[in-house]
Formats: C-alpha cells, sequence, structure tokens
C-alpha cells in the first residue's frame, strides 16, 4: 500500500502542475487558429496562419519567397522553412538561411512573394491576399 | 477529415504487429496492453520496412508496406519457441481504491495534455522545420527523398536523423492524400493515452497492480506535464518516449525472462533508435544493463539475449546507414562531427545552460518528483540499476553532445534540454517498481 501511494502522490502533484499550465483565464476549450497560438513559439503563429492561408492563391509549381516587413533575417529563416512546409509543390527560395541574409539574385526573381507583418508602402506586385498576420502578393513571371 | 483519415491509417500499425503478439508467451499482458504493444511492434516493422523499400528502390504502397511488416511479425512469432500458455501474471484483484485513483488522474493529465496541444500550447515547431516537411516530400516522392534531403538549402533538416516519425508520416500521409499540420500535434496526447492503457498490463506481473497503476500514473503525469513545459506536440519526442517507456517496462517485467519478451523489447528498441538520434544510447545503455544483471545465466544465453534486445536495431540502422551511404546523402551520425571532438572548457557552460533550461520546464517538478519519490519509496533493487543507469548513461551522452557545438551554445540547450532529458524522468518512475524477483 505504502510502495503505491508514493508515486500516486507524486502523480497527483504533477497532474494539479499540469492542470495549472492550463491556459485557463483565456478560455479553454477553443480550437486555436495555430498549433502555436500560446506555446513557446508563439512568434511564429503569424507566419504559419498566412503561409498556411497562401497555400490558397500561390499554385503549385510557382517559386515564393517568404519574408517579414520590416525585414529579420532571423525570423525569415524560420519562415523560409514554414514556407517549404506548407507550400508543397513551389520553390521557395530562401531570403535567409541561419540567420544570415542571402543575396538578393538568388531569390528577386521568385513568382511570389508572402510577407509577414505590415503592409508595405511600395507595394512589391499585385496584391493577391491580406490578412491581419500580412500579405501575399503576385509579381508576375520573370 | 484529411485529419481523420491521417490519424486513422496508424490504427494499420497493430495489425501489422498482431501475428507475433498473437504468440502465446504474451499471453502474460491483458488486452490492452497486448493491443498497445501490437502497435508499438507494428510501427516498428512498418518503419523498417519502408526503410528497406528506400534502400532497394521499391516504390512505398501502403497494402506492400503493411503486408511485409506482418510477414516480419509472423516471421519472428515463429522463431519463437511454442510454451504453454503463459496466463498467470492475470491476477484476478480486484480494480480497488488505488487503481480508480490513478485512472483518474491519468485521464485528468491526458486530457490537460489534450487541450493544452489543441489550444495551440504545446506545438512543437521542429514539426514544420524538419519532421513533418520531410514526412509530406517523402509521401509525394513514395520513398525517401534523396535528392531533397541533398538540396543545400535543405540541410537544416538534420538529415541523417533516423527514419521512423517520418516514415510512419509518410505513410499516413499516404493514406490521407496530404499532411494535415493540426491532426499532427495530436500524436502527443494519443501517445500519451495509447501508453495510458498499455503500460499498467506490463507492469503488474512483477508488482502487482496497485503498484503498477501507480507507477503508471506518475510515468504519465510525467510525461504529460514535460510535453506541455517543453512544447513537445508534432514532433519525434513523444514518439521516442513511447517506445523507450514500453521496452525499459518490458525488460523490467518478468517478461524478459523469456526469448518472447526479450525479442520484443528488441523490437521496440528499435523503434526507440529509429526515433530519434538519443534512442541509441538508450537501447544500447539498457541492453547492456540487461544482460550484466542476468543472473545464472551461461555465456550462450547470454549472446542469444544480446541478439535478440540489440539485433532489430543493428538491422534497423543498417538499413537506414545503407540508404544514406548508397545515395551520398550522409554517412552515419556526422551532424555534430566527430565523436571525440568536444571540447571540455565549455562543461561549466553546458552544465550552467542545462540546468536552466530544466528548470524553466515546470520548474524542474518533471524530473524532480519522480526522484523525489523514488528515494522516498527507498527500493534500491538490484534491476533499479537498470533505469537508474541508463538515466546516467544518457545523461553522459547528452552532455557530450553538447559539448560538441561552442556557437550558440546556451540557445541550442535552451531550445531542447527539457525535451531530450524527458526519458529521464519517466527511467525514475519505472525504478521505483523495479523488482528483482523474477517468476
Amino acid at each position: 500500500m505504502r510502495l503505491a501511494a508514493i508515486p500516486l502522490a507524486g502523480a497527483a502533484i504533477l497532474a494539479v502542475c499540469a492542470l495549472a499550465s492550463l491556459p485557463w483565464r483565456q478560455g479553454l476549450l477553443r480550437w486555436s487558429s495555430t498549433p502555436f497560438d500560446r506555446s513557446l513559439a508563439s512568434s511564429v503563429a503569424p507566419g504559419y496562419a498566412l503561409l498556411s492561408a497562401a497555400a490558397g492563391v500561390i499554385p503549385p509549381g510557382s517559386s515564393v519567397v517568404a519574408r517579414t516587413e520590416p525585414s529579420d533575417p532571423i525570423q525569415e529563416t524560420y519562415f523560409f522553412r514554414f514556407a517549404v512546409a506548407l507550400l508543397p509543390g513551389r520553390t521557395v527560395l530562401p531570403t535567409a538561411f541561419y540567420g544570415a541574409p542571402i543575396a538578393p539574385k538568388t531569390w528577386r526573381d521568385a513568382n511570389y512573394v508572402v510577407l509577414i507583418g505590415r503592409r508595405p508602402t511600395a507595394p512589391p506586385g499585385r496584391l493577391l491576399l491580406e490578412t491581419p498576420d500580412g500579405t501575399v502578393w503576385y509579381r508576375g513571371k520573370p | 477529415m484529411t485529419g481523420l483519415a491521417w490519424l486513422s491509417t496508424f490504427l494499420l500499425l497493430p495489425l501489422a504487429g498482431l501475428p507475433m503478439l498473437r504468440h502465446r508467451s504474451y499471453g502474460r499482458f491483458d488486452f490492452l496492453s497486448r493491443a498497445v504493444l501490437s502497435g508499438a511492434a507494428g510501427a516498428s516493422l512498418v518503419s523498417f520496412s519502408m526503410t528497406v523499400f528506400a534502400l532497394l528502390g521499391v516504390r512505398w504502397q501502403i497494402p506492400t508496406i503493411a503486408a511485409t511488416a506482418a510477414l516480419l511479425a509472423y516471421g519472428m512469432g515463429r522463431l519463437l519457441p511454442v510454451k504453454k500458455a503463459n496466463v498467470a501474471a492475470l491476477s484476478a484483484e480486484s480494480f480497488g481504491t488505488i487503481e480508480t485513483i490513478a485512472c483518474g488522474l491519468v485521464l485528468l493529465v491526458v486530457a490537460a495534455a489534450l487541450i493544452a496541444t489543441v489550444d495551440g500550447a504545446a506545438g512543437s515547431p521542429d514539426l514544420l522545420f524538419f519532421w513533418g516537411t520531410k514526412a509530406q516530400q517523402f509521401a509525394a516522392a513514395r520513398t525517401v527523398d534523396a535528392g531533397f534531403l541533398r538540396e543545400t538549402f535543405h540541410r537544416y533538416m538534420h538529415v541523417p536523423y533516423p527514419p521512423l516519425v517520418t516514415n510512419l508520416g509518410a505513410l499516413a500521409t499516404m493514406g490521407a492524400g496530404r499532411f494535415p499540420w493540426r491532426a499532427a500535434i495530436l500524436t502527443f496526447p494519443l501517445l500519451l493515452a495509447a501508453l495510458a492503457l498499455g503500460l499498467p498490463g506490463i507492469l503488474r506481473g512483477s508488482i502487482g497492480r496497485p503498484v503498477a497503476a501507480a507507477v503508471s500514473a506518475l510515468v504519465i503525469s510525467a510525461m504529460a506535464y514535460l510535453g506541455m513545459e517543453a512544447d513537445i506536440a508534432g514532433n519525434g519526442d513523444m514518439p521516442l518516449l513511447f517506445f523507450e517507456t514500453l521496452g525499459m517496462a518490458l525488460i523490467l517485467s518478468p517478461a524478459a525472462s523469456d526469448p518472447a519478451g526479450q525479442l520484443l523489447a528488441g523490437v521496440l528498441f528499435a523503434g526507440a533508435a529509429s526515433a530519434k538520434v538519443e534512442g541509441l544510447p538508450f537501447v544500447v545503455a539498457a541492453a547492456t544493463l540487461f544482460l550484466l544483471l542476468r543472473r545464472g545465466a551461461s555465456r550462450g544465453d547470454i549472446g542469444r539475449s544480446a541478439l535478440r534486445l540489440l539485433g532489430p536495431t543493428a538491422l534497423a540502422l543498417a538499413a537506414w546507414f545503407a540508404f544514406g551511404a548508397t545515395r551520398r546523402v550522409f554517412y552515419g551520425y556526422s551532424e555534430y562531427g566527430p565523436l571525440l571532438d568536444f571540447d571540455p572548457r565549455q562543461i561549466a557552460a553546458v552544465l550552467r545552460a542545462t540546468l536552466k533550461a530544466l528548470i524553466s520546464a515546470g520548474h524542474g517538478l518533471p524530473w524532480l518528483v519522480p526522484l523525489i519519490c523514488l528515494l522516498v519509496a527507498g527500493r534500491w533493487t538490484r534491476m533499479a540499476a537498470i533505469p537508474l543507469g541508463v538515466a546516467v548513461a544518457l545523461t553522459g551522452f547528452l552532455f557530450l553532445s553538447y559539448l560538441h557545438r561552442v556557437e550558440n551554445l546556451a540557445l541550442w540547450i535552451s531550445w531542447s534540454a527539457s525535451r531530450v532529458f524527458s526519458p529521464a524522468a519517466m527511467l525514475f518512475a519505472l525504478a521505483i517498481g523495479a523488482r528483482d524477483e523474477r517468476t
């Protein structure tokens, strides 16, 4: 009995901790808009949301870059990876890799630009999609 | 609906493993444990079949993969000696208070893990960085796509990482038609639930139903809380923990004294070693300690046991490394440089950063609570040396890995330490139930 009670008490402590760590105040039973809304990686949630939406307007076979506005090579490194994941069948060109910017000649001819962040003052092409997380632009064929 | 179809494809896994688990020797486990063990063995064999298909240049098709894995499972069942059905371990004890409380706690923590996952509070970006991306690409290519892995800008995808998680993800993607990112993160609470169903039946053979239920509750609670704090939903950590926990529970149980139990543990260990890089040191340490602690076994017995425990892992990784070498994509686990090329001057920095990372995950409680329970229980049995020795070996391996990098060391550790040290919490909990007597 004692041997069972000890791990059981431990399990109870951890269960209380697990329950306490849930975001009770923000409303529990809510299907979040991205898998990262309330995780440690919540900063990438807008990029996930925009790139998921962009899949509907960027056709397979085209080329695309994922950028941030303003440009941030670390975030762009992540969003390049997200774009590879969320835009299968498209050629995703990197604008940054491991936090270092990549020369524009590598990616400037992309057909589509996904811009995470605010809408740029100078439009990089024809606006296809605008969400609270950013914009998607068609730049035409090079 | 795609998500449901994707998750439903995994129902093939217990079917693939069933021909092995139908063997009479496994009659010692109850129905739920046998079903979960079938799923785990099936997953390991399906992944192995997919890797061999990729190595041989055979395109993946779900029916042929499932049939090959089931044939392998059947073949392994045929290799085992036919004994009397071992059902004695299933006692007629009634469902008591301890078990009722344990079940309640497990339900609570699995529900908490599910809510956290659905709520976007446990998702791992690694799902998009490489696990899911590779699975999606491999499903489209119907093989491990060497060209995709070889591309310069895809080298961040940890090309040599072992193939089980991506293979199984690709299998489900072929079944569903596309990769459903939101459903993929549900593998965390679902595998946790599967473990909660299967673990008590494995443990109860040696320690009785109440203690087995209590120890299982501690294991599941620690994993749930840690998973929620370290954001493991959708990455390779929960599959790794799933195989490691079942394999370790099996070698601590009376089932490990016969060839069937050892072979099953070997297949589960192959699953662990094929899930993540750190699965390999876990498996080697667990099998070595098990063999060292066997009493009264002849050299021949030890050799055969070693073959059953480590043979499946050797085959699984040999197939993977042969694929990498023949396609000139990778040569072994080469990402962190040569094994002995580490910088001992970083020891203090690694220790500091690791402690900080562990404390940041639930104040370190997922490790501290099982450890304190172990100390209070005061059961320093001989068999407890297996989980505790594996915890020490794994810790050593992880420290050594961290010492291989200088750039962004603290950042790397802050991202990974709470996840990669998570098996230690499970090992402390299982050590409480490790009993020396074997039936």
